[in-house]
């Protein structure tokens, strides 16, 4: 189970940095730099997480996985948010315009 | 003419007279490492033996396996006994002095001392392992005359290798070799059972041991992952575990100890039901621990106080190992996790050592804890510091190797550690799907 979770891991890395290129690159370089650092940051912690949570499950620490899911999954829904919105996966509408257009 | 050219040929200036004797010097040094290389690969070929690699552990474990501490090596010297500062003069201590047997004087309470003949008996599967190592616990198991003609061996380089190896062999989780400390023998060592200490006066039942031999072997085995996982620490298996490490070291160092007299050299075992030697001084000369909070007990990086062990005191040429140092003292510094478990309360809160017979240590009280082990009434012994401590091996994971690694680097990332330890729940949590032994309230 750990060499398969070793193989998707390694699989999904490399299909999100080709799902995510086209959306990565952006006009500032700093902006295209931060891009890349929050995704690997966000793919260890996801990772991480599951590798621990997997392994302390298996092993029966309850506590210790139960802490787990809050602690690594929680950093990575908010990473994976703030990625997403960096990317343009998340777009906001922007409520003035209509509120002008309402007057 | 001949003559002139005669002088000629037996000329040589003070150059040529250098580089010759640059020459001859190197030439003859290389011989000599030559020779020394030839004269042990000698000894091997009739051996029929291939020399480990230079700084190899042994053979069959080439590096010592300390989890993910970061682990320096201390000197051998007067001063320090590994991480433990030496203050004054050590002296020997007497077996009749050590908690269990203070315990069957009466000098611990009238209960204590009837406890202490049962409390290992009476969970069957500790009475048996205890019955079965009583097998090799007369003098004449553990120590005797050596060959009179000694066998060829290797350098003491190989030798400490080979040793390891036959340790291995046998079954030892893990093994060193120290210098051993003089002060490690007892004064005096007892000869009778527990039951007989109160009738008897103590100097009818107690002989002075005379034995100095240079060198120590200590063989370490664990207590169990999965068992201390399921248990309390306290309850009716925690005799069990101990004897299982009692048992199993006890016979790898008699027949190792019997190993090395039919070679031709003189070795005696000491194991838990015939000791000379006090262990945790041996335990540490031999590189497999440090002195721990609970003042008489040490830490291995990897197996913490999950480990029993039994030596073997020997002059065999040795290469002894050295003391080690992975940060231990910084970190019971700012743990507490055994005192603050511990049922007994005998485990010292202290930040600062106190002065102990020579040396500098933790102020625990080793009368309290074995009062509790000898009279608790949930089980059978106790080993609840063994079971909370963060330095226990865990399952195999990266990121408990992490935190042996993060353990091991100070008074800070000790508190990390502890704090990350605790957040998790190791060591006080019971998983009941271990729980594979089978419990007699009646009987404690």
């Amino acid at each position: 189970m750990g060499t398969f979770l070793v193989f998707l891991a390694g699989m999904l890395f490399m299909a999100a940095i080709f799902f995510i290129k086209p959306r990565a690159k952006q006009k500032e370089i700093w902006k295209t730099v931060l891009n890349w650092v929050l995704f690997v940051v966000w793919y260890a912690i996801t990772w991480m997480g599951i590798s621990f949570i997997y392994i302390n499950a298996s092993v029966g620490h309850v506590k210790a996985t139960s802490t787990a899911i809050f602690l690594f999954l929680g950093i990575s829904v908010v990473l994976g948010f703030i990625l997403a919105r960096l990317l343009g996966f998340i777009k906001v509408k922007k409520v003035s315009d209509s509120a002008t257009s309402q007057l | 003419m001949d003559n002139k050219e005669q002088k000629q040929t037996y000329k040589i200036n003070r150059r040529g007279f250098l580089k010759v004797g640059a020459a001859a010097t190197a030439m003859g040094v290389m011989g000599a490492l030559k020779a020394s290389t030839k004269v042990a690969n000698a000894a091997n070929e009739t051996l029929n033996y291939v020399p480990g690699e230079k700084g190899q552990w042994s053979k069959l474990h080439p590096n010592p396996d300390y989890s993910g501490a970061a682990v320096r090596y201390v000197e051998h010297n007067d001063e320090w006994l590994g991480t433990t500062r030496i203050v004054g003069k050590i002296k020997n201590v007497s077996e009749a002095d050590m908690g269990f047997n203070l315990a069957a004087r009466g000098l611990l309470g009238e209960e204590a001392q009837k406890e202490v003949l049962r409390f290992v008996s009476k969970y069957p599967l500790s009475a048996a392992l205890s019955k079965v190592l009583s097998a090799i616990a007369p003098d004449s198991a553990v120590e005797g005359k050596p060959a009179e003609k000694k066998l060829p061996i290797p350098d003491p380089e190989q030798m400490s290798k080979h040793i390891k190896d036959v340790a291995y062999f046998l079954r030892a989780d893990e093994v060193g070799i120290g210098k051993m400390p003089p002060y490690a023998y007892y004064s005096h060592r007892a000869t009778v059972g527990r039951d007989l200490m109160a009738s008897l006066p103590v100097e009818s039942w107690t002989v002075p041991v005379e034995e100095r031999l240079p060198y120590v072997i200590v063989v370490m085995v664990d207590q169990h992952l999965e068992t201390t996982l399921a248990s309390t620490g306290y309850d009716g298996i925690s005799s069990a575990q101990s004897f299982r490490g009692y048992h199993a070291t006890g016979n790898i160092a008699t027949i190792l100890a019997q190993y090395i007299r039919n070679l031709g050299y003189n070795a005696r075992a000491h194991h838990a039901r015939n000791y000379a030697a006090v262990m945790p001084p041996v335990i540490i000369a031999a590189g497999l621990g440090e002195l721990s909070r609970t003042g008489d007990s040490t830490i291995h990086p990897r197996l913490g106080f999950r480990h029993k062990v039994a030596a073997v005191t020997t002059d065999l040429p040795l290469v002894p190992d050295k003391p080690i140092d992975f940060g231990l003292q910084d970190f019971c510094r700012v743990c507490r996790k055994c005192a603050e478990n511990c049922p007994a309360g005998a485990i010292s809160f202290d930040d600062d050592y106190v002065e102990y017979n020579g040396y500098l240590r933790w102020n625990s009280d080793f009368r309290k804890c074995a009062v509790f082990r000898t009279t608790n009434k949930e089980g059978s012994s106790c080993g609840r510091c063994m079971k909370v401590c963060p330095w226990n091996s865990k399952e195999d994971s990266w990121f408990h190797l992490a935190g042996t690694w993060i353990g091991s680097r100070g008074e800070m990332s000790s508190q990390l550690l502890k704090s990350i330890d605790d957040m998790f729940g190791y060591g006080t949590e019971t998983i009941e799907k271990y729980k594979w032994w089978l419990e007699w309230p009646e009987l404690y």
